[in-house]
């Protein structure tokens, strides 16, 4: 399990070439399946600024590994909208504010989210229905 | 448990879709006075100099009324606006500053504004009144339950005088003051639950 906040600024680095594609800025959340779907690079050429999840070797607390320069900018889907989830409102399906999101723990091997953590408590991975704009939505009370 | 939501302050609630999208924002409340619940909402864009939007929120479209927004499954239950105002019958001002007036005929007070269920029902569960001075002696607005029976009217309000029992004198006491209004006027039985809405399904 790993931070959102301290997996951003890390290297992003290869493991056939030992090159840095760059760090990453940030990860896209899919709300579907409550899983990081790509990482997105900072200080990188624009058609390679995306790195699907599939393609993560492994997330550690020094870097990012991927297999290959190629991995950037290649997947096979295209990716839903990016939105910035740390420090956006939270919002239940009721209309009841929840806060912001002031971190997100992940798992490092499927990519699912494990945890949002708010000023007014933790909500399960589980329970997230959807990234936008605006808020992040959640089920529940 | 019931939360009451005071429906002025619905006016320019954000409408947030469940994937997390500010659409809209509520321009005005469309109330059936006779259905005793919201038809629906009519909609702004959201921001400064945005104006009034083509389309509307009826009730069906929205997933639940919160105390932070109007949640909406997607713009797909946006509809035309002649369908949530032609079904409309009592203007939200013409009910505001309205006598209310018990079965018995006792003037309690008159309208401030009008109290909603939170959540997907969007029904009027009661009243914010500006008491009477001689109803209470220091008090100046409550917060009263409405009957199951609701007459309305521009000129006067009808409600029965057991609700003078329930009033609250702040809007979170309110729900427990209308469930227990709601359970003294439910039909008297021990085995079966009071309401429709928690009989099992």
């Amino acid at each position: 399990m790993r931070l959102l906040s301290q997996t951003r600024g890390l290297p992003v680095i290869t493991t056939e070439e030992a090159e840095q594609l760059g760090r990453v800025e940030d990860l896209t959340i899919d709300p579907r399946t409550r899983s990081v779907v790509c990482v997105r690079l900072s200080g990188a050429p624009k058609h390679a600024a995306t790195i699907a999840w599939e393609l993560i070797e492994g997330v550690g607390q020094d870097a990012v590994v991927v297999r290959s320069v190629a991995s950037a900018g290649v997947g096979p889907h295209e990716f839903p909208a990016h939105h910035e989830i740390l420090g956006k409102r939270v919002l239940t399906e009721h209309g009841t504010a929840h806060g912001t999101v002031k971190d997100i723990a992940f798992d490092t091997a499927t990519g699912r989210v494990h945890t949002l953590y708010t000023a007014l408590g933790d909500i399960s991975g589980d329970h997230l229905l959807g990234v936008g704009e605006y808020a992040v939505v959640v089920r529940g009370a | 448990m019931i939360t009451p939501l005071l429906a002025s302050e619905l006016t320019k609630r954000v409408v947030v879709t469940l994937d997390g999208e500010a659409v809209a924002q509520v321009k005005d409340t469309v109330f059936d006075f006779g259905a005793g619940r919201i038809t629906g909402f009519t909609l702004s864009g959201r921001g400064l100099l945005a104006g009034p939007l083509k389309v509307s929120l009826p009730l069906s479209g929205v997933h639940a009324i919160g105390p932070s927004a109007v949640m909406i499954p997607g713009t797909a239950v946006l509809t035309e606006r002649k369908a949530v105002l032609s079904a409309h019958q009592a203007e939200h001002g013409q009910v505001l500053g309205a006598p209310v007036l018990t079965d018995q005929g006792t003037e309690t007070g008159t309208v401030l504004d009008i109290v909603i269920e939170a959540g997907a029902s969007g029904r009027v569960i009661g009243f914010e009144i500006a008491l009477k001075e001689t109803t209470d002696q220091g008090k100046r607005r409550a917060f009263i339950p409405r009957g199951e029976a609701l007459a309305v009217s521009g000129r006067a309000m009808v409600i029965p005088a057991q609700a003078h029992h329930f009033i609250a004198d702040d809007l979170p006491s309110f729900g427990a003051q209308v469930e227990a209004f709601r359970r003294y006027t439910a039909p008297p039985t021990h085995l079966t639950p009071t309401t429709d809405e928690e009989a099992p399904s």
